[in-house]
């Protein structure tokens, strides 16, 4: 009996130093978007646009990738840094488990892959090695990586699409029917203003013709905040999905 | 002496209250080592279905060497034939089961290494991806055998510690066998390359 009470505290031991040695794994800390390069590969207008692109996959199907370029991930292997920055932020959403994390690591040239447990049907190993393979390793070599990443995630984007639906708190649905709105707000006044023009000669047609020109731009302006918000909301946050090894990982 | 009464049966129906409140927390978790057993089992699974594959590429290369791929052949199967109940997770039938299939990881791990000396397979981006498959099998046995410990730990602790012990004796509730970790397993496996041809 004693024997046994000890061999369980010497496991509990064990216990208590493998998940302290997992959190202390020195991972960045949640960034406030998609894409966080720390290793300086991106330029900032190219930081911005796989930002938007993540961020409106991210709002349309619920499906998050996390990209993370970071100068060294300080001696762990990249599979643990990668599945550690995946589970601490939580990439993906917490029912689904639908994130991705990809990792690249500067001073070993390491690229690393891991998807979350319920996107690994629609991405599956060998298809991630062939993402690496194909399109991520000869960009990185030509040192074209956001032109990498970018066909990357676009690829990941294809295969994930129709998997998982929003859950609608963006309502897509909305953009379109202001726009619908707009566009008859403008077919309207283009009328009018047709009419106007036709059937009279007075100063007063020309007014008709003058206020056209605003509420067009007016309706252009419009349309384009209200696409704009569908993205452009807060970053939400990841919604702490989880990972189960699924994944890929190769050199560059 | 009537008060005396009440105060003895109050106690007692505490007791039971208690009994039945612990006996049910214990079964929830027998029910979560059960669930995480059967994804440990589902993992192993995923790597024995890749095997046949794996020999087929390999199978494919002339004059390999027999001698890894009969290894992975063998251990495959008496890892398949090992199979284990989530009612008999005992600590012997947990370090039985996991001799199986580190076994078969064994053998696996040493036909990459035997297989790497191979340019023509290397080179192949079939090998590749099978390469990479094959790690992300190994990456999920490795994530689902860590939920499963953290679950019978969970279950352990709870039915060995007073008074819960009492009630888990009564009801039958046993200890199980945790993972434990695989001697050597950092060591990347040897080979010897004079034996080759």
């Amino acid at each position: 009996m004693s024997f046994r009470m000890g061999n369980s505290v010497r496991l509990i031991i064990g216990f208590l130093l493998v998940s302290l040695s997992f959190f202390g794994q020195e991972i960045p800390s949640k960034p406030s978007g998609y894409v966080l390069d720390q290793a300086g590969l991106l330029q900032a207008n190219e930081v911005q646009q796989l930002e938007q692109k993540l961020r409106g996959y991210a709002d349309s199907t619920s499906t998050q990738f996390a990209v993370v370029l970071v100068p060294t991930t300080g001696g762990s292997d990249p599979y643990d840094y990668a599945m550690a920055i995946g589970k601490t932020w939580g990439v993906g959403q917490k029912d689904k488990n639908n994130g991705v994390v990809i990792l690249v690591s500067m001073d070993n040239r390491k690229i690393r892959i891991v998807t979350g447990r319920g996107i690994e049907d629609v991405l599956p190993d060998a298809t991630c090695k062939r993402i690496i393979n194909r399109i991520l390793k000869p960009n990185f070599k030509r040192g074209d990586y956001y032109g990498g990443l970018d066909m990357a995630t676009t690829e990941m984007m294809q295969r994930a699409s129709g998997q998982f639906q929003s859950d609608g708190s963006a309502d897509p649905e909305g953009i379109p029917v202001v726009f619908i709105i707009v566009l008859i707000f403008i077919i309207i006044s283009i009328i009018k203003a047709y009419k106007n023009r036709g059937g009279g000669s007075g100063p007063g047609s020309r007014g008709g013709g003058m206020f056209f020109p605003p509420v067009f731009f007016g309706g252009g302006g419009f349309d384009r905040g209200g696409s704009s918000g569908g993205g452009g909301f807060d970053f939400g946050g990841f919604g702490g999905g989880d990972f189960g090894g699924g994944g890929a990982g190769g050199d560059f | 002496m009537n008060k005396k009464i009440w105060i003895g049966l109050g106690v007692v129906a505490l007791v039971i209250f208690w009994g039945i409140g612990s006996r049910n927390s214990m079964a929830t978790s027998d029910q979560e080592v059960k669930a995480s057993w059967a994804n440990v089992q589902s993992a192993y699974q995923r790597r024995s279905d890749l095997i046949p594959n794996l020999v087929k590429t390999v199978q494919g290369v002339a004059n390999f060497e027999k001698s890894t791929l009969t290894a992975v052949i063998q251990a495959r199967a008496s890892a398949t034939q090992m199979k284990l109940d989530a009612k008999d997770l005992s600590p012997e039938n947990m370090q039985k089961y996991q001799a199986a299939q580190s076994s078969l990881g064994g053998a696996l791990s040493r036909l990459m290494v035997v297989a790497e000396n191979y340019p023509q397979l290397r080179a192949t981006e079939n090998f590749s991806e099978l390469q990479a498959q094959l790690e992300g099998t190994e990456n999920r046995i490795k994530e689902e055998r860590d939920r499963f410990n953290g679950a019978v730990k969970n279950y352990n602790s709870l039915i060995v510690t007073f008074p819960n012990s009492l009630i888990a004796s009564f009801s039958g509730f046993a200890e199980k066998g945790f993972f434990q970790a695989e001697a050597g397993s950092e060591k990347a496996p040897e080979v010897n390359f004079d034996e080759k041809k």
